[in-house]
């Protein structure tokens, strides 16, 4: 299995703030790799360095062999990013929505329609995808850009607390059209999420971050069984005691 | 469809589809500015009406012939209301009473000054009770009376002088001695025509062009920084910056469709005040002077700079706005932070309306043409004119200021600051605090 991410030490201040402290992680094709820890663990800074979107101060991440700074349009090519609070343009449809977002990644019409039906799919929104997305709920603008993340078959997506806010039948839609895509599609996925549960059920290898710093890495059943605990909740805390 | 035409269809779809834009932008002009029109239009015709048929009271302590005359040819004009009273004190009070605008007073001894040569006096009392128009203009409808009551028996009086003296001569010839004919020459063209109506005429005309471009201006600029804030309102941006598109063509997309909606705006703006200065100013008598021959007029060439000139400038408001509203982060302080950027706009636009950039003084030349939107307000008016090198040396000068603030756009679209980016009242309350310490 060839490495879908690699990062290396990486580190990222603003100003006086360090959000990352020396980060290193590799990710394999094809796995759902989580990314785990609580609010302001730099959780979303990691994914911003992977998706392009900021620059580290130092250390080096690479998607597919592409440097994320030297090739930044390249890397854009190949993966797919969901950020956490992110929203629709509201007075489009989700249709309208969904055409916009697959013309840049599709070279004619037949492509751009083959992915509008996979997202018409993965969303499960039918005929409300005509509506505006004004018109929306949060979990169905979630559904929504779920849909945008993945109907065009990245080979890496990003997936920043893709259930964050959710009630409990949205957040399980939602990780069910996950899991169900990556293991028909093959996708490589990046998540995060400070939702232990979420995690252990999606995701095939977890590392543990807090301020900045990995302090644990492995599958959900190594993590458990190193730290003696019952869930990874329970993992997570051992982790940052002993850390 | 290539990334550019997708973004920016996008861009005029979300922007067009907001109801505040579409009623703000475009109905906004094309609504309120008629509505105006037709409120001024209506008040204006209720004033003529008022003037056509207000009526003059008339006073005289004077029975002779000239009074008499006079009462008589202001009777055949208007509805006169002859005062009788024992004082002028008594005939004030009565007038005021009338629905009368004003009062003709002529004193005892006016008929005999006037047959014996020496000028009579008269008094016209305006009736001022409620300060409009219609009470002022009514006097000077007595006043103008008068006046041609006063030069028609002139030349009856000199005409009978003549015969008196036997002299054969034309008594307005006599009257006014002397007739001047105002001509003006134009780039070497001499045209029958006084350099007060040329004035008037390039005044009424070219005064258009100054508000179209500023207007057009004010809602490009609020356009793109509303493009860029709804980005961020939206929290849209993060997901535009990852896309395989260079940030370069997202720059472009929101530049293109801020302009064609900023196009939109500014032909509705001068459909609306078309019709606003058609039907508010109908009442007025505007000259029908055809300049084209003299030159004086924008002909193809001066159309095409015009044209490159609002181009330019329009692109560099546009990424200016966008440089500025990258570090707000709803449309609300977008729009604030913008509106610092209508002060160089409207003030030149404002002040070179009226006067030329060489009547003011050098400081204040200096500081404008620093201004790159002077040039903008220049260009125009140098096109009017027909001074093309004027209009390309303006042209030059704000593509020069579009190139740099188009790289600074540029740059913050290419870096992490088009997310990271932020102006709040706490960063600037703490630089503040730093300057302090």
């Amino acid at each position: 299995m060839t490495d879908a991410i690699v990062v290396s030490d990486l580190r990222k201040s603003f100003g006086n703030i360090e959000a990352l402290r020396g980060v290193s992680f590799v990710v394999r094709e094809n796995e759902i790799f989580g990314l785990i820890g609580p609010n302001g663990a730099g959780k979303t800074t990691a994914l911003r360095i992977v998706s392009t979107l900021i620059s580290p101060t130092s250390g080096r991440v690479e998607v597919f062999g592409h440097d994320v700074v030297k090739e930044p349009d390249k890397v854009r090519g190949i993966l797919s990013y969901l950020p956490e609070e992110a929203g629709a343009y509201q007075y489009l449809s989700g249709m309208e929505y969904l055409r916009f977002m697959a013309e840049f990644y599709s070279h004619d019409r037949a492509e751009t329609d083959r992915m509008i039906k996979n997202a018409e799919e993965i969303s499960g929104l039918g005929e409300r995808l005509r509506d505006r997305v004004n018109g929306y709920s949060k979990g169905m603008k979630r559904r929504l850009l779920l849909a945008r993340a993945l109907m065009m078959k990245p080979r890496l997506a990003i997936l920043d607390e893709p259930t964050s806010g959710l009630d409990v039948m949205q957040a399980y839609h939602v990780r069910e059209s996950i899991k169900e895509y990556s293991d028909k599609m093959g996708v490589t996925i990046l998540v995060s999420s400070h939702n232990m549960l979420e995690v252990e059920y999606l995701c095939h290898k977890l590392a543990l971050i807090n301020e900045g710093v990995i302090i644990a890495e492995g599958t959900p059943a190594e993590l458990k069984e190193r730290y003696n605990a019952i869930n990874l909740e329970q993992a997570f805390m051992e982790a940052t005691q002993l850390g | 469809m290539g990334s550019l035409t997708s973004l920016t269809l996008k861009e005029i779809k979300e922007l067009v589809r907001d109801p505040k834009i579409l009623f703000g932008v475009v109905l906004m002009p094309l609504l309120l500015f008629p509505v105006m029109g037709s409120a001024i239009q209506v008040s204006q015709q209720s004033v003529e009406k008022a003037i056509v048929t207000s009526t003059f009271a008339v006073y005289t302590e004077d029975s002779g012939v000239v009074a008499s005359t006079m009462l008589d040819y202001l009777e055949t004009n208007r509805t006169v209301t002859v005062i009788q009273a024992d004082s002028l004190t008594q005939a004030i009070a009565q007038f005021q009473g009338t629905t009368s605008n004003a009062m003709v007073y002529m004193p005892s001894g006016f008929s005999d000054n006037v047959t014996a040569g020496v000028k009579g006096n008269m008094i016209i009392y305006g009736n001022v009770k409620n300060m409009n128009i219609a009470e002022t203009q009514s006097t000077n409808v007595v006043g103008t009376l008068v006046n041609i009551y006063s030069y028609y028996y002139s030349l009856a009086r000199i005409e009978n002088l003549l015969q008196a003296a036997g002299e054969a001569a034309n008594p307005d010839a006599i009257r006014t001695p002397i007739s001047i004919n105002y001509q003006s020459i134009i780039k070497g063209t001499v045209l029958n025509i006084s350099p007060d109506a040329i004035i008037s005429v390039v005044m009424n005309q070219s005064i258009m062009l100054p508000i179209m471009i500023m207007v057009m201006v004010m809602f490009a600029i609020q356009m793109a920084a509303t493009s860029i804030a709804l980005e961020k309102e939206q929290k849209t941006l993060e997901t535009l910056m990852t896309l395989p598109v260079g940030r370069l063509t997202v720059l472009g997309g929101k530049l293109t469709g801020s302009i064609v909606i900023a196009v939109a705006g500014a032909i509705a703006y001068m459909i609306g005040f078309g019709y606003y200065m058609g039907s508010a100013m109908s009442f007025t008598q505007f000259s029908t002077v055809n300049l084209g021959s003299a030159g004086i007029g924008i002909q193809p060439v001066g159309y095409v700079l015009l044209g490159l000139n609002i181009f330019v400038t329009l692109v560099s408001a546009l990424a200016l706005a966008i440089c500025l509203a990258v570090f707000a982060d709803n449309v609300r302080s977008a729009q604030s932070l913008t509106g610092i950027l209508i002060v160089p706009i409207v003030i030149p636009a404002i002040i070179l309306m009226f006067s030329d950039i060489e009547m003011l003084p050098p400081t204040f030349q200096w500081i404008l043409l620093a201004i790159p939107y002077t040039h903008s307000i220049l260009a125009s008016k140098a096109a009017f004119l027909g001074d093309y090198w004027t209009v390309l040396r303006s042209i030059a000068y704000i593509s020069v200021f579009t190139v740099v603030v188009l790289y600074a756009a540029a740059k913050i679209f290419s870096t992490e600051r088009i997310i990271t980016a932020r102006f709040t009242s706490k960063s600037l309350s703490g630089l503040f605090r730093k300057r302090q310490e």
